[in-house]
């Protein structure tokens, strides 16, 4: 280790020492301070931080590195400092040298899902968490599947329950074709493709020739349900029922079976939820959510299964109704106008 | 159909509130639809005697009466009636009751008044003596209502009036009949449920029936010549009728349920149906020819006028009811204008008959016409109840229209109902229902309903259940198990604390999984999801049933409704794209700027294809996706950039690349009168969809105020091909430096990156890593009729690259654009 290469080293670290304070605290308020800035310690020639790291190799071996670590960092705040500065100034030449951090973000667009899908997906996530797989079906639907399959006589009132839009007349070489109304028919394509035990739900649009008003629509989302098996029983239904309306409505939610009418189900339920409004003399009312009951053995037959040795629970709901119980929306109209001040509510 | 509480209490005692009766209905089935009070609440409304009655000191028109009420003093009431005398019995309105009294202004009008301790003209009154109008029984105001002597002092006023057989008071139960329950489309149907639920007793009014035969003989004779579908047709006879006004307590009863009445005559026939559930039917005896009834359907088209004096064109094989000249009446739906009863009817024939449910409601269909007849024929009445309706009926005539009975009664019985029963085996009802109801309940609960259980095994218990006559749809074991269900009660099944799941394979893949991840990233990228109506006019169909679309492509007709709401809405899609301009114009009118949407949904089209599921029909999911207007807002950090066909090219490869599809290719389409411009997408050699800038006369149809850019994909094949994750495979990630380069190159105006870009990434392969268009400039140092290009290239290898490495492969890219293109290196 030479004297003199000890000397040199110490005379650069001084001078760097002297550097840094003032690096570090020379004022950038405007261009001209930025670009003096920079010429006074990066420029190649005049540099003053420039002519330190050409001092490198003078300094012995063993201090070399350290004192190359120090006059880099110095570098890179010199850098870092012009760039803060710059940032500062870039954009609108008008405005001041700091940051204004009021101003607001950069825009990035916001996109939403529509009600429908939300209650859907809502509704989707808690059967599939019990069990239940998905499946779909067309939504121009025949007879067999949309209504003789499902227990409706021909030329039963029951088929009154459910005004229908005709594709193709009964005599039709198709038996009649119709826009389905509800999507039962995909029970039965699924009973027809697969053997018990059979646990599916049927999402799905479904049609209804009816006036259009606040709380009908030509058209809605359904879903509906099956579960067929060994030693199915209304009580298993009433239970998935009760889980899925805690599961909406709350854990404490107040829910009523009662006795109704469905031709491709018996016993047949609809199921009522209390529905809190102070509003009201009774500080509430029930509000119904849904049709269900136990699969009638006439449809069971009808697809092949034995139903002496297998019994199931069928259950359907509006999609439509639930988004509006949930979000309070009193006009059905509104979901298919697709107003964005409405839509964006939805985020 | 709307009952009466007071009417049902004729047949059940049940002993329940207003409110109990109709949580009961509710929860056996029998939905309430809602509760209405209809008449006047009398509830303080009692009777006094008026003791003393003198002209009041300050007031000429008004009397100071001392009334007894039946309690311990009497008390001073002041009453401006003229006809107020001592010695009357009156009803008085005590303080504190509630009253509907007509209004001032207008008389028609009611008010609620609730009576208080006055001082009127400086004497002390307590309560009100009331007239007719004020008690909710007529309009009389001309004076107090003075009762007759079978009143007593102190009772309640409206006692007084039940006593009498009328009251004022009563509620309207509006129930939801379902299909299934024509039994209790009557009062005493309803009662039957509401007596087996509150354990007690259906009571019948008393009647005598009539034999078959007797006097009635001579003056009618019945025919059907249609017996598969009138098995039974019964007449009785009423001479010398007087037509009149009904009793108030009938007219009561039927204002109560939502009926008009009419006249005597025809009340009748509409009680009697609402009280037992049998429709009949009143002809003018005299008007019916050859005292001949015969059920015949007709064997042409013809046309007949009800009684409401409208023409009907009656379908051939309708049935009817005819005289021995003509048609008299549409059997089970409306008589005839020819033969119905009028104010000079003297003699009437009463028809109660059972018509097939299923012709019944051909004919109603067929004719637009739903009666309240048809509609309890159509849904099956009971098959037994015909002799005890006429006879009740005619009782009726004989007592309130002055009527006397002709001797016995017609019935032409051609086809008896057979008596049904069902095997039932009380296992199987606890394991369908889930219960643990003990045998003895079952059978108790059945009975209480007019079923008739016989044991045919005693253990495990079986039954031969024996239907009731009004039970038509009671068939099977399972009909059964649901009446033991209803009656238990729905709500006292309990609901097991552990279930049994069957095994399930969870889907990874598929439309829908794919379509609610695309939902995701579309939501995710600033789009707002819509819901639009699958229904469109014809013409707007037709033109959007496009060959560019996905639907179009299909080249089938538009999918017509036959019974449309309006011709608006007549056709179903064959594309999203209408339903989406419309949104774009409704929220354009409404101020929205920038648009972005998304849609997910079915269009149809009328041809057999691979995906027919139906018919000739065929339906594909499709995913629009729709820009307009401005694509960036103006902010302080730059200026607002309208949306172009890039913006939705660059979304349609984002979604594309979420379903694992990376490899689209993109080109021109021709584009037709629905397009400005039209880019046709692609998977190898799959089309899976098209991007189009909308016409500008399609955009200003829609009303819309700057151009719009959508894209329409065909949701079944992107799924057909997309991964769903399954066929991912993890790659080796480069621990080694990524080398950069970047070319400009000059070529022809005309010449299109696209294919520049694809010879590129073949030519630099294996070393280029990406490629990409960084640059494109015309202008000054490019002569007029060139174009250079940028293309930033960056390569990659398993290995530190040396500049050599990437010099060769640049050059080799090089070589290739000039080779094919003929680039040059600016």
């Amino acid at each position: 280790m030479s004297e003199q290469n000890n000397s040199v080293a110490d005379a650069a670290l001084a001078a760097l020492k002297a550097l840094q304070k003032e690096i570090q605290e020379t004022v950038l308020d405007t261009r001209e301070s930025v670009d003096e800035y920079r010429i006074r310690f990066l420029s190649r020639k005049q540099g003053q931080v420039t002519a330190l790291l050409k001092r490198i190799p003078e300094v012995a071996a063993e201090h070399r590195k350290q004192f190359g670590q120090e006059i880099n960092a110095a570098k890179s705040l010199v850098e870092s400092r012009i760039e803060q500065a710059s940032s500062s100034f870039s954009g609108d030449a008008t405005s001041g040298p700091e940051l204004d951090f009021t101003l607001p973000g950069r825009e990035v667009a916001e996109g939403s899902l529509h009600p429908i899908t939300h209650a859907l997906r809502l509704i989707t996530k808690v059967f599939e968490s019990y069990g239940f797989a998905v499946a779909e079906g067309p939504e121009a639907e025949d007879d067999w599947h949309n209504f003789s399959a499902l227990n409706f006589p021909p030329d039963h009132p029951a088929r009154d329950m459910q005004d229908t839009f005709f594709i193709e007349p009964p005599e039709s070489d198709h038996g009649g074709i119709l826009l389905r109304t509800h999507t039962s028919g995909v029970q039965i394509r699924v009973m027809e493709n697969q053997k018990p035990p059979i646990r599916v739900i049927a999402p799905g649009r479904v049609y209804r020739n009816e006036a259009i008003s606040y709380k009908s629509y030509c058209l809605f989302h359904q879903v509906e349900g099956l579960y067929v098996d060994e030693g199915v029983t209304m009580a298993d239904l009433k239970q998935i029922i009760h889980a899925f309306a805690r599961t909406l409505f709350g854990e404490d939610v107040k829910m009523r079976f009662r006795p109704s009418f469905f031709p491709f189900t018996e016993p047949s339920a609809e199921v009522d939820i209390w529905w809190k409004d102070d509003a009201l003399p009774d500080g509430g009312r029930w509000m119904e959510i849904m049709g269900c009951g136990m699969v009638d053995p006439n449809v069971l037959e009808g697809v092949g299964i034995d139903s002496e040795k297998y019994t199931g629970y069928a259950f359907g709901m509006g999609i439509e109704r639930i988004a509006m119980l949930r979000y309070g929306i009193d006009d059905i109209r509104i979901l298919y106008e697709n107003d964005i001040r409405f839509l964006e509510q939805f985020s | 159909m709307i009952i009466s509480t007071n009417w049902l209490s004729d047949y059940v005692a049940h002993g329940l509130s207003t409110n109990e009766l109709s949580d009961h209905l509710t929860m056996c089935g029998l939905e309430v639809e809602s509760v209405e009070a209809v008449g006047t609440d009398l509830t303080g409304v009692v009777i006094g005697h008026v003791i003393e009655s003198g002209q009041h000191p300050n007031a000429d028109r008004l009397s100071v009466c001392r009334v007894d009420l039946g309690s311990e003093e009497p008390v001073q009431i002041v009453c401006g009636a003229p006809n107020v005398a001592a010695g009357q019995k009156v009803a008085v309105a005590t303080v504190g009751t509630t009253l509907q009294l007509p209004s001032r202004d207008n008389p028609d009008e009611r008010v609620p008044v609730t009576m208080k301790k006055a001082k009127i003209r400086g004497e002390e009154s307590f309560g009100m003596i009331c007239a007719q109008d004020e008690l909710g029984l007529g309009s009389d105001h001309s004076g107090i209502l003075v009762l007759d002597d079978s009143a007593s002092i102190g009772q309640p006023f409206g006692d007084y009036l039940s006593a009498k057989g009328s009251a004022v008071s009563d509620n309207a139960i509006d129930i939801a009949i379902t299909p299934n329950r024509p039994d209790s489309i009557s009062h005493l149907g309803i009662a039957r449920d509401i007596a087996a639920l509150t354990r007690t007793h259906v009571t019948m009014p008393a009647l005598t029936l009539p034999e078959n035969g007797g006097a009635i003989s001579d003056a009618v004779s019945v025919s059907i010549e249609a017996p598969e579908v009138c098995s039974r047709y019964v007449g009785m006879l009423v001479k010398g009728v007087t037509v009149a006004e009904s009793p108030d307590w009938m007219q009561q009863r039927l204002i109560a349920i939502g009926l008009r009445p009419r006249n005597n005559i025809v009340d009748i026939t509409n009680y009697v149906m609402y009280e037992c559930g049998q429709p009949l039917h009143a002809f003018d005896y005299d008007k019916v020819g050859g005292s001949k009834i015969i059920v015949r359907q007709t064997s042409a088209e013809s046309v007949f006028t009800t009684l409401d004096s409208k023409e009907h064109t009656l379908p051939s094989g309708t049935l009817m009811i005819c005289d021995g000249d003509r048609e008299v009446a549409i059997a089970g739906v409306m008589g005839g204008e020819n033969s119905e009863v009028t104010d000079s009817t003297a003699n009437v024939l009463i028809e109660s008959a059972y018509f097939d449910p299923s012709t019944i409601r051909r004919t109603a269909k067929a004719l637009g016409l739903q009666t309240d007849a048809s509609y309890r024929f159509e849904r099956g009445i009971d098959t037994e109840g015909q002799a005890w309706a006429a006879a009740r009926a005619a009782q009726l005539m004989v007592e309130q229209a002055g009527g006397t009975l002709v001797g016995g009664m017609v019935d032409c019985h051609p086809v008896q109902h057979e008596v049904r029963s069902v095997s039932v085996r009380a296992n199987r009802v606890n394991s369908i229902v889930g219960t643990e109801i003990e045998s003895s309940e079952m059978v108790r609960l059945l009975e209480a309903i007019g079923f008739i259980v016989e044991t045919t095994q005693v253990s495990p218990p079986v039954w031969k259940v024996t239907i009731p006559s009004w039970r038509p749809d009671v068939e099977r074991e399972i009909d059964v198990i649901e009446e033991v269900a209803r009656l238990f009660g729905f709500d006292n099944i309990p609901e097991p604390t552990h279930s049994k799941l069957p095994n399930f394979t969870p889907g990874t893949d598929g439309v829908r999984l794919l379509r609610e991840r695309a939902r995701d990233v579309l939501s995710g990228a600033g789009f707002r999801e819509t819901y639009t109506n699958s229904m469109l006019s014809q013409e707007v169909a037709e033109k959007f049933n496009s060959s560019l679309l996905p639907g179009g492509r299909f080249k089938g007709e538009v999918v017509q409704t036959l019974n449309p709401i309006t011709t608006e809405m007549a056709t179903l899609r064959p594309s999203m794209l209408p339903g989406l301009l419309k949104v774009i114009g409704h929220n354009q009118n409404h101020g929205q700027a920038s648009i972005r949407l998304f849609e997910f949904g079915r269009v149809h089209t009328k041809r057999h294809t691979d995906r027919t599921m139906v018919g000739d029909y065929t339906e594909t999911e499709t995913l629009v996706v729709a820009g307009a207007g401005k694509w960036n807002e103006q902010g302080w950090y730059g200026d607002a950039r309208e949306a172009d066909l890039f913006d939705l090219k660059g979304v349609v490869n984002l979604v594309l690349s979420a379903c694992g599809l990376s490899k689209a290719t993109y080109s021109e389409a021709q584009s037709d009168d629905l397009t400005a411009s039209a880019i046709d997408v692609k998977i190898g050699k799959r089309w899976i969809g098209v991007i189009i800038q909308v016409a500008s006369e399609v955009a200003s149809a829609y009303s819309l105020r700057s151009p719009a850019f959508v894209a329409e994909l065909d949701w079944n094949a992107i799924a057909e091909m997309a991964d769903g994750g399954l066929r991912t495979r993890f790659q080796a990630v480069s621990r080694f430096p990524i080398v950069e380069r970047d070319i400009a190159v000059v070529v022809k105006r005309a010449q299109p990156a696209g294919p520049m870009l694809a010879a590129i990434q073949r030519a630099g392969q294996p070393l280029l890593k990406e490629a990409l268009v960084f640059d494109l400039y015309e202008g000054e140092h490019v002569a007029d009729d060139e174009k250079s290009i940028a293309f930033g290239l960056r390569f990659g290898a398993d290995r530190t690259l040396r500049d050599k490495d990437v010099d060769k492969a640049v050059n080799k890219v090089l070589g290739a654009l000039k080779h094919q293109f003929e680039a040059r290196l600016r």
